[in-house]
């Protein structure tokens, strides 16, 4: 007995981690939050797969367009530029994370995870072809036959298609939809769009038909960070043990109290819907998620025995141990305050952006020349980038050095909405005017139209050395 | 070298090594193609003719590549010498 029980403690924590892992197939609920967890699903697979499809201007309402370096969003664009934008997003997205974790646990996990969604998604198209719970357990202890083959078959074959057509509008989002869609009709779609579209089908299939909740065990970042969020006010799934012990079965109706027994008739519903395959009877759990599935079944049961609900409920642990609970506490205030800057300050520098850019390339091939007249002469490439959606003209002005000659273009340079225009220019320089080697430069530029558009750039003047 | 106590998987130890390199290389790839466009890096050493989805892509791979290496190091370096 104590050799075995020693041995035991020793494999536990390679079996839980690493153990090959048992099939776990969640029951089907239904009830307030799986509800809330089905309109969710949809609206979010709603959301990716009509997406890309939404028309704005006459051009996809919303395209993070890589091969042409610019994202639409809407009424905006963003150059690579503006990568400032979208680090600020990220971490106002994060901040929200964590504000939502502070207060409601694992909301996050339970119904909006792609990692979730998409599991669900599969799980519909599992229960539809091969039925429920306990068919598919029979289903799979069952010997190979042509009837078992058929409907493993459908099974991989609908979620292969899913899978690829998630892969689509992946890419969708990435490269304009439309004229995927003629290439994959046409089978003209290149080699990268091709090999992009299988890579994130096959990650879907793999993630949400095979690995499920082991993706929020083993990959996900977050389940490992989580719990840092926690505090004794935050709303956690838990199991009411005073009320509900001692478990035990008994008749319906019967007065389990005199039988000296608590609300837990112990059908072990709670087990069987949940999609981690854990018992929240034993506690809170790293492996639960949150997805309130034993909420539902556990206070379906409650109705039909008459008793209270909630023996299973969304709680805090200040509230499980009769203490007081408090809404703003100093990690929730200072994660609202933090969001609220960050959002404001993001959305007054999108307001203020000026739609306009310029780099300015020095000619590679010499460093400078010296032309007939005996000036020194610099080249430069400009690029002129309107991010505006109207077409600009701008003038060019530069300073920095007395009396520079510089070629200018009479009308100013014009350039289309949302396209970059190179344009070469020579800068003449009497070498008196030379203090240094190297002499900085101002590149003015301002859009006719617009006095509000327009920048300034720094770029530098190379000479001879003089004593 | 591992005896027959070694309690992880190879599979764990493969996800363990290509995840998170996984997850770095993707980030490294937008850094990196944000800093520098590719049709303009490798066009002016006179590139091939690739998209630049593809110089994405097979940047994004590269990067895989050398994280998975650190990873493949990272375990190496984990285990025990052997203590003969
Ligand atoms: S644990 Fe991670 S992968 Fe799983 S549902 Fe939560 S966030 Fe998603
Ligand atoms: S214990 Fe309950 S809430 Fe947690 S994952 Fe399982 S069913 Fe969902």
């Amino acid at each position: 007995m104590t050799e075995k029980n020693t041995q035991q403690i020793e494999m536990t924590p390679v079996e839980e981690v690493y153990a090959k892992r048992k099939k776990i197939y969640p029951r089907q609920v239904t009830g307030l939050f799986a509800s809330f967890r089905f309109t969710g699903v949809l609206v979010l697979l709603g959301i990716y797969y009509l997406g890309p499809f939404l028309q704005w201007n006459g051009r996809q309402a919303i395209l993070f367009d890589l091969p042409a370096r610019k994202f639409y969003i809407f009424e905006w664009i963003f150059w690579p530029q503006d990568f400032i934008y979208l680090a600020a997003l990220l971490i106002i997205a994060a901040i929200a994370l964590f504000l939502v974790t502070a207060l409601a646990g694992r909301v996050w996990c339970g119904y909006a995870c792609p990692q979730t969604v998409w599991t669900e998604a599969f799980l519909w198209i599992e229960r539809k072809v091969e039925g429920s719970r306990s068919s598919q357990m029979k289903l799979d202890k069952a010997g190979w036959s042509w009837a078992k083959f058929r409907l493993k078959f459908t099974k991989h074959f609908l979620w292969l298609a899913f899978s690829l057509l998630t892969g689509f509008v992946f890419v969708g989002w990435f490269t304009p939809i439309t004229e995927l869609t003629e290439r994959t009709l046409s089978f003209e779609l290149g080699p990268w769009e091709f090999f992009w579209i299988i890579f994130y089908g096959f990650a879907t299939y793999g993630n949400a038909g095979w690995m499920r909740e082991q993706v929020c065990m083993y990959m996900c970042p977050y389940a490992r960070f989580q719990s840092a969020m926690f505090d004794k006010n935050t709303l956690v799934i838990s199991y009411d043990e005073k009320r509900g012990e001692p478990r035990g079965s008994r008749k319906k109706g019967a007065d389990y109290e005199a039988e000296g027994k608590g609300a837990c008739v112990d059908c072990s519903l709670c087990v069987q819907v949940c999609p981690t395959g854990i018992d929240i009877r034993d506690g809170l759990q790293y492996q639960c998620i949150g997805c309130a599935a034993c909420v539902d079944v556990c206070n379906e049961v409650m109705d039909k025995m008459g008793y209270e609900k909630n023996l299973v409920s969304y709680t805090t642990e200040n509230a499980l141990s009769g203490k007081k609970e408090s809404f703003f506490r100093p990690r929730v205030t200072i994660y609202i305050v933090l969001l609220s800057v960050i959002t404001i300050a993001l959305l007054g520098s999108i307001a203020q952006r000026v739609p306009l850019g310029l780099d300015i390339i020095r000619d590679r091939s010499s460093l400078y020349r010296e032309t007939d007249e005996g000036l020194i002469e610099n080249v430069y490439t400009l690029k002129v980038m309107n991010m505006d959606l109207k077409d600009h003209r701008y003038s060019l002005a530069v300073g920095g050095i007395e009396d520079l000659r510089i070629k200018k273009p009479k009308k100013g340079i014009l350039v289309e909405a949302g396209t970059v225009v190179t344009y070469p220019i020579r800068i003449q320089v009497n070498p008196d005017n030379l203090k240094t080697a190297s002499t900085e430069l101002i590149f003015y530029l301002n859009a006719l139209d617009d006095d509000a558009i327009s920048i300034e750039v720094d770029g530098r003047f190379l000479g001879p050395v003089f004593k | 070298m591992p005896g027959k106590n070694n309690s992880v998987p190879k599979v764990q130890r493969f996800v363990a090594i290509l995840w998170p390199s996984f997850v770095v290389s993707g980030i490294a790839t937008v850094l990196f193609f944000t800093a520098f466009d590719p049709d303009e890096v490798i066009g002016c050493v006179g590139g091939w003719d690739i998209s630049r989805m593809g110089y994405y892509s097979v940047g994004f791979f590269l990067f895989w590549l050398l994280t998975s290496l650190n990873s493949v190091l990272t375990c190496y370096f984990l285990k025990p010498c052997s203590k003969s």
